[in-house]
């Protein structure tokens, strides 16, 4: 089934990095490994957490499209099982500084955040923002870093995402992250832009370095192309219906 | 006749004024932009908790203040609370359009719809005469006793009237740019966070409020850095999902709307932190262009569009003008006529154009 070529889930330890563009925003790709999360560990014997630490906020959002997967957020969050940390509310309102503002808070954040011995995942969403309205790159860059390291101590799977604004293009801080992370979830547009049937394409490809293992990478000449619907996504081979065309 | 009584929805009349819900969803609450067209591109409407950025980059024109204007009006019009920011927010609304003066001159179509009524009257054949006429756009009906919408005027401005009694009941605020701060872009947000008053989590009964920024980013604001422009709207958005009963229409001056000023990128960086982002590039410029689509002023580009608490933007869905429901996505062009202002989609003309039809 061409939904288990997308790994949902780093493995413990490791980094799933997600980029997207304007044209084919990957947010169903973090709603895809928190519902998998959550509804992996039901059968073990370590309970689950989640740490979602979301730069653009919108909780609300979260809530109403999990909702449609069966995961339940208000009760995941009341029973402190999921933390929601909204960047924009606590560390940037409008008696901040715009510009220079230290990431740190932050990362003790997360830091806080995590337990010993319990299954975590971690959703960064998103770091390509923080540049934008004026974090400087070095410390955007740094901050990656320090959580980056962070999660391989203590052993917690990480997801990043980052948007890639200029096509086929690479940042500075797009070129770090190839770096750091074990697999990149390269969502793109369809070349010949919108369609009513095919939201946009999947590509896989491996970290710096990396071997491959579970997933073998699906370069963008054989990106899976994927449709959004209310409830879900569904991912299908190009060149075959599946029941969706 | 049964004592069996329908229950009637009575959420109908418990919708803030001005809104309704978005179709398929039950808590979502949608404001009209003003214009019908483009209401329909939003998929119904501009949901309250969105922002919409409309970009101009042609400096001849002004359609980005056309359609603040047109934001606003609809907002008086509604009975919703509205905050104009602006170095002259008074003579900005003075400005604005209003609806028609009396209601014979709304159901009057333009002169333009009135040659093609005369050209109807040729014959045609026979299997095409209980076809409808090729609808290129959305246009609404002007039902009195709905509040949602409104039909406007171009040709009638604002009375005075109205907007001194909007400001004394202070359903009307002016906020001015404090340019002799040394950052009036903070300054800005923080009478925007006191305006909004308290946080809330769950759908709003208070009263809407609109957020009208007209040209921003223009000189008055200082000297601005994309940076700046980018934290402005991050934080109003933040501010905007926060406080879920306003919503807020920021347009950018022509310079600021092109790639060229903010690097490469841009346009996709405020598709980012926006709910809506759409382009109107008109085609005053290039001669060219005005050439080939007669009938038309400008293209329309669509950046992002509001996807307030689903996957799936609801326009994909319900839009009719941008067609993704039938097959790819139409090409959309707007046109300014002498009483309003029209998204439709953009078809190409007959070939060699009408004035070099051959008939021999």
């Amino acid at each position: 089934m061409s939904d288990s070529s997308i790994p949902t889930l780093p493995p413990p330890g490791q980094i799933l990095l997600v980029t997207d563009e304007l044209a084919s925003p990957a947010d169903f790709i973090l709603y895809r490994s928190l519902a998998a999360h959550f509804k992996g560990a039901a059968g073990k014997s370590t309970s689950a957490r989640c740490l979602v630490v979301s730069v653009s906020g919108n909780l609300a959002k979260w809530k109403a499209v999990l909702t449609k997967s069966n995961v339940n957020l208000t009760q995941l969050i009341a029973s402190r099982s999921l933390v929601f940390l909204d960047v924009a509310s606590t560390h940037f309102t409008p008696e901040h500084d715009s510009a220079a503002t230290s990431l740190r808070p932050i990362y003790d954040q997360i830091r806080g955040a995590l337990l010993e011995g319990e299954d975590t995942l971690v959703i960064l969403d998103d770091l390509s923002s923080l540049e934008w309205i004026g974090t400087p790159g070095i410390e955007v860059a740094r901050f990656t870093r320090a959580v980056c390291a962070l999660c391989r101590k203590s052993n917690v799977m990480l997801v990043l995402r980052q948007h890639v604004i200029t096509h086929g293009e690479l940042d500075d801080l797009l070129r770090l992250l190839l770096q750091l992370c074990t697999y990149r979830v390269d969502v793109f547009p369809l070349s010949s832009g919108r369609s009513g049937s095919v939201s946009g394409q999947i590509a896989l490809h491996l970290g710096a370095g990396r071997r491959e293992t579970d997933f073998r990478p699906i370069p963008r000449s054989r990106a899976l192309l994927y449709r959004l619907t209310d409830v879900s996504s569904i991912f299908f081979e190009r060149g075959t219906g599946a029941g969706v065309l | 006749m049964s004592s069996f009584k329908r229950k009637t929805s009575t959420k109908q009349g418990e919708n803030p004024s001005g809104t309704k819900l978005l179709p398929g969803s039950s808590s979502v609450l949608i404001a009209s932009t003003g214009i019908p067209s483009l209401d329909d591109i939003l998929g119904g409407g501009l949901p309250l908790t969105c922002l919409q950025v409309i970009l101009a980059p042609d400096a001849h024109t002004g359609y980005g203040e056309l359609v603040q204007k047109y934001f606003l009006s609809q907002g008086l019009a509604s009975g919703q609370d509205i905050c104009v920011i602006h170095d002259h927010p008074r003579n900005f609304v003075e400005g604005s359009m209003w609806l028609p003066v009396s209601s014979a001159h709304a159901a009057d179509d333009d002169q333009e719809e009135k040659t093609e009524g005369d050209d109807a009257k040729i014959k045609i054949a026979w299997r095409y005469e209980q076809m409808k006429k090729f609808q290129t756009t959305v246009t609404s009906s002007d039902q009195s006793g709905d509040n949602f919408h409104k039909v406007f005027d171009l040709t009638s401005k604002m009375p005075a009237l109205v907007i001194d009694n909007a400001v004394a009941k202070k359903q009307l605020t002016f906020l001015d740019i404090p340019s002799l701060e040394e950052r009036p872009i903070r300054r800005v947000l923080e009478q925007i966070n006191e305006l909004l008053g308290p946080e809330e989590t769950e759908p709003s009964v208070r009263k809407p409020l609109r957020i009208c920024v007209p040209s921003f980013g223009a000189p008055v604001w200082g000297d601005v850095e994309p940076k700046d422009l980018c934290y402005f709207l991050y934080t109003l958005r933040s501010m905007l999902q926060r406080h879920r009963h306003a919503c807020a229409s920021v347009s950018l001056p022509s310079y600021l709307s092109e790639e060229s000023w903010g690097g490469p990128g841009w346009i996709n960086k405020l598709g980012w932190f926006s709910d809506a982002c759409i382009s109107l590039s008109a085609f005053s410029a290039n001669p060219s262009l005005s050439a080939i689509f007669p009938s038309y002023h400008g293209f329309v580009h669509i950046h992002s569009l509001p996807a307030p608490l689903a996957l799936v933007p609801p326009s994909d869905k319900y839009s009719s003008l941008r067609g993704l429901s039938s097959s790819g996505e139409n090409n959309l062009a707007f046109k300014c006529m002498r009483k309003r202002l029209v998204f439709e989609t953009l078809h190409l003309d007959l070939e060699g154009g009408v004035s070099e039809r051959r008939t021999t």
